[in-house]
């Protein structure tokens, strides 16, 4: 009765604030529509290659373009001086520059994921063009597609990105959201206010935290129609399978930001910290680059971090209709950095 | 129903820097408005945040409404009100809502009419806390001390920062209060606020008590009822020759110099003549009864304001 109360009374305050209501709701959506119709077509960004002209243009450049096309790459024919201005402010991964009888290729070192790729298939390109040329038989080429790990086909960009924006989202909410508000809280005195009656601690946090669970249900329900009314994207796993792996994880994050705020007394202390938290979880949970080059120590230690199997298991039930059994040592991880974490925020926890 | 509302016994607190509470003993009967009064940094605050269970002490014993902290701390939180020194509130909350929800944290509660009533915010009841003037949002907070009909309340510097007709409504409903028969103790560094409100008083200085009585008593410990104020311009100019020829201490402040006395009567004509052959160019004579200020003053050789 007294937790329904404070429940009701956190939505009623949290309703109010139409600035944030908005972008903890709509900022997802908005994200997801403007990523999502910019790739619409194609299974995520597209490789391509910058061609230099020669100086008069001959056969050879005709057959490599076409067998470049042929082969999905995205060919621009520039001339020597534009593709040195592209080239030099790095928006180029990849440039074939003429060179005597043939061919040669630059290579981005920034871009290498992207230029690695299309090297390849610029040497199968050459390959069939030389051959075309000559008349001799054209060379096979492996067949290739792309599929998740769940042997589903890619279908399109935006449900791949849906499930990364609910994890992501529920990351920030737990780390962001909720730290900040117990350190704004704490710091203006509101659970002083709450120390000196019998409310009993519980309450009031559990209060907090049934509201947050809710939004995130509402977030993420708002999402997936979104998904599926504007992009036709369809949860391919089991429904209570993803509410699970929502609710773990937003239970492990919200515990993150609760055990993070006993450490700061000041809001900008906590950006801070939680900066610190977050930037490395971020950067060495896979999410931007593989860490195959890596020392295997450090392998091993990234992968008991939480963030990383959180977003696969996630993955895996959206797109791939997986069920939760092969993730069971993921979602151990993730549990057990959530009943960590409570504890520790538990035991730290004060109202002044 | 019996005993003191509070007691206090040899009560310490020490931060990493400062001393806070040094060894105070207090008892405040049922029913009496009591007052800590003294500079800020005199380590009232701290004093009654370790009384409403907010720090912990180092030593001492707290004895409220009979009960411990230790053993029946639900049961004090449930029956004590507080006002902290500044409550702050949710931004869009509005004092009928705050009034509800705190009240609903309580077993025993008032009616949120009534407390609107009380401190006459019926007309802002559905306005928004972050809406509301200074004086307002402290009325709230006392409203919100007394939201489970308290019978042990607690106000730390209810006044401050309000402006004077804020003040007076105020402490309008401090005595409200007191009528109403709860025990009141509050803080404040107002000795006017202190002789208009308390019953009895504690001064306090670094940490200690240095004086406990009524405002009355403590004035009249002083055995000088009375203070002639020459005033000046600007600032007040040396005494030391003018007090000379007196006979009498004369003490300097900052445009004023001030003459402690039994017996004015028989101080004005001698201070009078002294001053026509000093030369001293005061602008005006004020002939007033000694006050807590005075008192403070006497105390400590310090003024409550420094």
């Amino acid at each position: 009765m007294m937790l329904w109360r404070q429940f009701l009374m956190e939505w009623r305050l949290y309703s109010r604030d139409r600035a944030a209501m908005f972008w903890t709701l709509a900022f997802p959506v908005v994200l997801l529509l403007g990523f999502g119709v910019m790739f619409r077509d194609s299974g995520g960004p597209k490789l391509s290659v910058v061609r230099v002209q020669s100086a008069t243009a001959t056969p050879r450049d005709a057959a490599l373009d076409q067998a470049l096309a042929d082969v999905q790459l995205k060919v621009q024919v520039l001339t020597k001086t534009e593709a040195e201005t592209r080239w030099s402010q790095g928006e180029t991964a990849a440039q074939i520059e003429p060179d005597g009888e043939g061919y040669r290729l630059r290579l981005n070192s920034y871009l290498m994921a992207q230029a690695g790729a299309t090297a390849g298939l610029v040497n199968q390109a050459w390959l069939v063009a030389q051959a075309r040329l000559n008349g001799s038989p054209e060379p096979r080429r492996i067949p290739t597609q792309v599929e998740s790990p769940g042997h589903k086909r890619a279908t399109n960009y935006a449900s791949f990105l849906l499930p990364g924006l609910l994890g992501l989202n529920l990351v920030s909410m737990g780390l962001f959201s909720v730290g900040m508000v117990n350190v704004s809280y704490r710091e203006k005195g509101k659970f002083r206010r709450l120390a000196v009656t019998p409310l009993p601690k519980w309450i009031f946090l559990l209060g907090q935290v049934t509201h947050r669970l809710t939004l995130t249900v509402l977030q993420a329900g708002i999402l997936l129609l979104v998904g599926r009314l504007v992009f036709g994207i369809q949860n391919q796993g089991s429904f209570l399978d993803l509410f699970l792996v929502m609710t773990l994880g937003t239970g492990c994050f919200m515990a993150f930001g609760f055990a993070l705020s006993s450490f700061a007394d000041t809001s900008e202390g906590y950006a801070a910290i939680s900066n610190l938290v977050f930037l490395p979880l971020m950067l060495v949970s896979g999410v931007y680059f593989t860490l195959d080059s890596a020392p295997g120590w450090f392998q091993h230690a990234v992968a008991i971090l939480p963030l990383a199997p959180f977003i696969r298991a996630l993955r895996a039930v959206f797109n791939d209709g997986a069920g939760l059994v092969g993730h069971g040592m993921g979602l151990v991880i993730v549990a057990a950095w959530g009943l960590a974490a409570f504890i520790l925020a538990v035991r730290r926890f004060r109202w002044a | 129903m019996s005993g003191p509302a509070l007691r206090i016994r040899g009560l310490r607190k020490a931060f990493p820097k400062v001393l806070a509470v040094d060894g105070v003993d207090l008892e405040v009967a049922r029913g009496e408005v009591f007052g800590l009064l003294g500079p800020n940094g005199a380590g009232k605050t701290t004093t009654l945040e370790i009384i409403e269970g907010l720090t912990t002490a180092d030593m001492g014993d707290i004895e409220l409404l009979g009960l411990t902290w230790k053993d029946h701390g639900q049961e004090i939180r449930s029956r004590i009100g507080v006002q902290l020194q500044s409550t702050s509130l949710f931004n869009k909350i509005t004092p009928r809502e705050a009034l509800d929800l705190y009240g609903s944290y309580y077993p025993k509660r008032r009616s949120t009419a009534e407390l609107l009533a009380l401190v006459q915010l019926e007309e802002k009841a559905d306005a928004y806390h972050i809406t509301l003037s200074g004086g307002q949002q402290q009325r709230l907070a006392l409203a919100l001390a007394l939201v489970n009909d308290p019978e042990l309340v607690f106000l730390d510097e209810p006044t401050t920062g309000l402006d004077p007709q804020a003040r007076r409504s105020l402490w309008d409903v401090v005595q409200q209060i007191k009528a109403e028969g709860r025990t009141v103790m509050l803080t404040t560094h107002y000795m006017d606020e202190a002789e208009a409100l308390c019953d009895r008083l504690a001064i306090m200085d670094h940490g200690k008590v240095i004086a406990t009585g009524t405002p009355a008593s403590l004035i009249a410990d002083l055995a000088i009822p009375s203070v002639v104020e020459l005033t000046f311009g600007g600032p007040a100019p040396d005494p030391a020759a003018f007090a000379a020829r007196l006979g009498q201490s004369v003490e300097r402040r900052a445009d004023l110099w001030e003459i402690p006395t039994p017996d004015p009567k028989a101080l004005l004509p001698r201070l009078l003549e002294s001053a026509e052959v000093e030369v001293v160019p005061f602008q005006q004579v004020h002939i007033r009864r000694a006050t807590l200020e005075d008192v403070f003053l006497h105390r400590t050789g310090r003024s409550l304001r420094e």
